[in-house]
């Protein structure tokens, strides 16, 4: 038995504009019905990647597949089976919430009969329905959000990819706007790619794909992503921090240690029964916290160049 | 299938739009009746046009010209505004594909043009008799160079990157279109460069066309100034769909968050 086809499949896929390269190679695979969050600074090369893989861009080198379609040659295949959210609301304030959704469902070749039906059911699903006649103008961020995220989803798209698309919300509205998306994974299938800087968000994912400067530099799921920054994550803070830190290898394996601005955060290893004796060693200590890790930490470790020790190299790999 | 309900919701969102900025749309209804009221009462007593009864009689058919020009030409021009804040690149993402967007857009502003000339044009008893027959004519001639202005319009708006070059548009492109058409004097007194340019620009076949519906003396037959209309508007679409480049406002953005060094580190 073959396996599914991916939702997703990418080839060295890079992006330069002029002389800059925003996008290096990317390869990368995402399995239909999954959430994937894709993670990394401004100027990463996330949104790139999203445009990329939306047909609104074309590559510069090499190539990908969606659901089977070539990005640079099956564009309007692609587009058939694709739901897009933009860093900026895509909500014409002039017309109301009806309107706005109308004419998404329009574009998105659906006629009279049809784009009425899918209007009403995402109104409905969405908690729109009492907002459908106010000019969108008039929403709140949150509530202008949430009818972008009902125009990218109410023709019932293949592939959702969303653009950071809770930022700016507040915690209620963020929550609608994931069970909106989880619903449409879990219930239909459909598979999510979204950027995000709420790296608690990513957590929720089913994979993870971390980008920095144009290159994939650490993929998987947000547990595994975790777990090559140690058992635990020991926060030192103080005077004495960076003495600490030269002893830690005597009492516990150091994963890798991040200097932060007020002092260190170190992947920890193996039994910590000498940990406390030593904190107690560096009276100096302002902070001294242990705690899981978090993509947080991962995300630092990855991205960031204040890393004193690296985790043996994690080689690029397919999220599949 | 798609491409006609995408360009029906185009032609939807825009006619909405159009109708809800009324400051808008009386404005570019105000310039018409400003020249007819001011500038025709006052060359109507100075100036004579051979073959017209009155200036305010010639200028007619040039105002309404002027109401469809600037009418299809600013909202087509407008899709700069759809490119700079977002709304076009969700068109783009669309399976219609640039022509069907360029087509809801083109329609929709030439029915705007369209009503802001029908609007001049029901004022036309007061200046002038008009028979049935001679009213379908103008209607026709109304509809051609709505479609060849809204056409030329998306042409202008095809390279431009932002709201800002608006004004220049309306200068560099609207004006000599308008002034260099014989809508408000008759082009044959002109310089012989000036003429030549005249007979280059197509809304100086609009022109004609409409004092040709309206039984005055017209310089070109109704065939050629057709012909001219329909050529400009098949061309010009044609070349902005060439000229059209959908990664500029995308590419742009990218560019912006790839220098931007400011935020390194995630929003948690």
């Amino acid at each position: 038995m073959s396996a599914p086809e991916p939702a997703i499949a990418s080839d060295g896929l890079g992006r330069d504009y002029g002389s800059t390269r925003a996008l290096d190679a990317l390869d990368l695979v995402v399995r239909t019905g999954t959430i994937v969050g894709l993670l990394g600074p401004n100027g990463a090369g996330k949104t790139t990647t999203m445009l990329l893989l939306a047909t609104l861009l074309g590559p510069s080198r090499g190539t990908a597949r969606v659901f089977g379609h070539d990005i640079a040659r099956e564009r309007v295949a692609i587009r058939r089976r694709l739901g897009l959210v933009f860093q900026e609301a895509s909500i014409d304030g002039l017309l109301t919430v009806r309107e706005n959704l109308t004419f998404a469902a329009r574009l998105a070749g659906l006629g009279g009969g049809a784009a009425r039906q899918a209007v009403a059911n995402i109104l409905e699903s969405t908690g729109l329905a009492n907002r459908a006649s106010q000019p969108a103008r008039e929403l709140s961020t949150g509530w202008r959000r949430l009818t972008d995220l009902a125009r990218a989803t109410l023709h019932r798209p293949d592939l959702l990819i969303l653009d950071e698309p809770t930022v700016g919300l507040d915690p209620e509205h963020r929550d609608r706007a994931w069970r909106l998306l989880e619903t449409e994974c879990r219930e239909r299938g459909t598979t999510v790619l979204f950027s995000t800087h709420y790296l608690t968000e990513a957590e929720r994912c089913d994979d993870v794909l971390l980008l920095a400067d144009g290159r994939v530099v650490g993929t998987g799921t947000p547990a595994a992503l975790m777990a090559t920054v140690g058992e635990e994550v020991l926060e030192i803070e103080g005077p004495d921090a960076p003495r600490l830190l030269s002893a830690l290898d005597e009492v516990v394996t150091v994963r890798l240690a991040i200097k932060t601005a007020r002092g260190y955060r170190i992947g920890i290893s193996g039994p910590r029964d000498q940990l406390t004796k030593l904190a107690a060693a560096a009276p100096a200590l302002v902070r001294f916290t242990v705690r899981p890790p978090t993509l947080d930490d991962v995300y630092f470790a990855r991205t960031q160049d204040q890393t004193l020790v690296r985790p043996a190299g994690v080689p690029r790999q397919a999220l599949a | 299938m798609s491409s006609a309900a995408a360009i029906h919701g185009i032609i939807a969102r825009d006619l909405a739009r159009a109708f809800r900025q009324k400051s808008r749309l009386l404005g570019g209804l105000a310039r018409p009746f400003m020249w007819l009221l001011f500038v025709g009462t006052g060359y109507n007593t100075i100036a004579h046009v051979e073959g017209v009864e009155s200036y305010h009689a010639f200028v007619y058919p040039g105002v309404v010209v002027m109401a469809v020009l600037f009418g299809a030409m600013l909202t087509a021009i407008s899709t700069v505004y759809d490119r700079e804040f977002g709304m076009l690149r969700l068109m783009l993402a669309s399976p219609a594909g640039v022509p069907a967007i360029l087509a809801g857009r083109a329609i929709a502003a030439a029915a705007i043009g369209i009503v802001q000339g029908g609007v001049v044009l029901l004022f036309i008893p007061a200046v002038m008799s008009v028979t049935p027959v001679q009213l379908v004519a103008v209607v026709a001639a109304l509809v051609l160079g709505a479609a060849a202005s809204s056409v030329l319009g998306l042409l202008v708006a095809a390279p431009l990157r932002s709201v800002e070059n608006f004004a220049g548009v309306i200068n560099v492109v609207l004006f000599p279109l308008l002034f260099l058409s014989g809508a408000l004097y008759p082009t044959s007194r002109l310089p012989a460069a000036l003429q030549a340019i005249a007979r280059l620009n197509p809304v100086t076949y609009a022109v004609d066309l409409m004092r040709r519906a309206l039984g005055q003396p017209a310089e070109f037959a109704a065939s050629r100034s057709i012909l001219v209309l329909s050529a400009t508007t098949l061309l010009a679409f044609g070349l902005t769909t060439i000229v059209f480049d959908p990664e500029r406002r995308l590419v742009r953005r990218d560019r912006a968050e790839k220098s931007s060094p400011t935020e390194r580190r995630p929003g948690l």
